[in-house]
């Protein structure tokens, strides 16, 4: 880089002065030969301090990272068990619907219970009702059948016979006369008087169900008392023919509390069923 | 041991101050909390397969948060947002179920 020397330099023409100018920078250069050019070096930092530092800074800002991670998540939970807020629009109506669903499943539910509730109670109240019938039934048959005593407003009547004796057909008048006048239940002295009832003459007495009978007659009767004593003594009944037929004397007496113990077992029919 | 200090302290400030989340942010607080759980669980896997490195994580962790939030946000613009909220739970569910069978790995060695 060097191609004049001062003596070289002598062999040039003068009439160039630039180049000599040139020369002065050249020579500049001179002085520096041989090295690169220095590059100032950063200011030595201690490698330890800084891996130091850097280590504080990651580690904290894995930290906060966590730290983030654990404060949404603990806030999410939180929010999510509160309200339904944070639902969309489309899962709100979906709730929506499947709530209405169930509630009308429920109502169905509850009427069909409902119904079930009423056929119960209706059966219940249709078993009590026949439960009543039976009971009233078994009142109104036992009575007819004079399975049970009785007791009521009715009249007794007394015949006494002085010479003649009453025949049965009369006597059969009277009982007959007594049921027409609306007698329920009568008594022939010791002698439940029922549909089966009949009157015999025998000549040891009048015979009523195979059971001999003794005058005085004591026949009593459970109805209406005023219908039960005009149905004996009404003018040309039956009363007043024992009276002129057979001199009888014929006594009847309205009572309150007409008392019929005698009962008759149960009749078994042999022939006769019910129909289904 | 930073990262589980500061995971007990964000849940204990979370349980303890109870903040009210704004609307807006509601619907993408789970996202967004399913895609941190996706960068803590490969930062975990990193750190057993001892290649964990610091700055991947919080720019992975960021970045997977801002992702997932901006997914669900698209989606909500473009009205499949449950849809695609949905997508993103399961694909970060299949990341963190991968990456747990890692971690898995090199525990039990097998």
């Amino acid at each position: 880089m060097r191609p004049f020397t001062h003596k070289n330099g002598d062999r040039l023409p003068k009439s160039i002065p630039p180049k000599a100018k040139g020369r002065v920078h050249a020579n500049d250069d001179d002085t520096q030969t041989g090295a690169f050019p220095v590059v100032r070096r950063r200011p030595p930092r201690s490698l330890n301090a800084n891996a130091n530092r850097a280590r504080l800074v990651t580690s904290v800002l894995v930290a906060l990272m966590c730290a983030l991670l654990g404060f949404g998540y603990a806030v999410q939970v939180h929010n999510n068990q509160s309200s339904y807020q944070s639902l969309s629009e489309e899962e709100l109506v979906r709730l929506l619907d499947e709530t209405s669903t169930q509630v009308d499943k429920l109502e169905e539910r509850k009427s069909q219970l409902n119904q079930q509730l009423a056929s119960i109670k209706s059966a219940a109240d249709k078993q009590k009702e026949a439960a009543r019938i039976a009971q009233q039934n078994e009142q109104s048959s036992g009575l007819l059948s004079g399975r049970l005593p009785a007791q009521g407003r009715g009249v007794v009547v007394t015949i006494s016979e002085e010479t003649d004796r009453v025949d049965a057909t009369t006597m059969f008048n009277l009982i007959e006369e007594l049921r027409n006048a609306g007698a329920e239940v009568i008594s022939f002295g010791d002698v439940r008087v029922v549909t089966s009832t009949y009157f015999l003459d025998t000549k040891s007495g009048l015979e009523c169900d195979g059971k001999k009978m003794k005058a005085p007659y004591t026949i009593r009767a459970i109805g209406d008392p005023d219908a039960l004593q005009n149905a004996i003594q009404i003018a040309g009944g039956v009363g007043s023919r024992i009276k002129v037929q057979y001199h009888a004397s014929v006594g009847v007496e309205q009572s309150n509390s007409v008392k019929i113990d005698q009962v008759r077992r149960g009749q078994d029919y042999q022939y006769a069923k019910t129909v289904e | 041991m930073t990262a589980v200090l500061g995971l007990v302290l964000g849940v204990v400030a979370g349980i303890f101050l109870q903040p009210d989340i704004p609307i807006g942010l509601q619907p993408y607080l789970p996202i967004m909390v399913v895609a941190a759980l996706d960068a803590l669980v490969g930062a975990i896997r990193s750190y057993f397969e001892r290649s964990f490195s610091d700055r991947v994580f919080v720019v992975s962790f960021i970045s997977n948060v801002i992702t997932a939030t901006l997914l669900v946000f698209l989606g909500n613009q473009l009205g499949v947002g449950s849809q695609l909220s949905t997508a993103v739970i399961v694909v970060l569910g299949i990341r963190i179920f991968s990456n747990v069978s890692s971690i898995r790995r090199f525990i039990f060695r097998g």
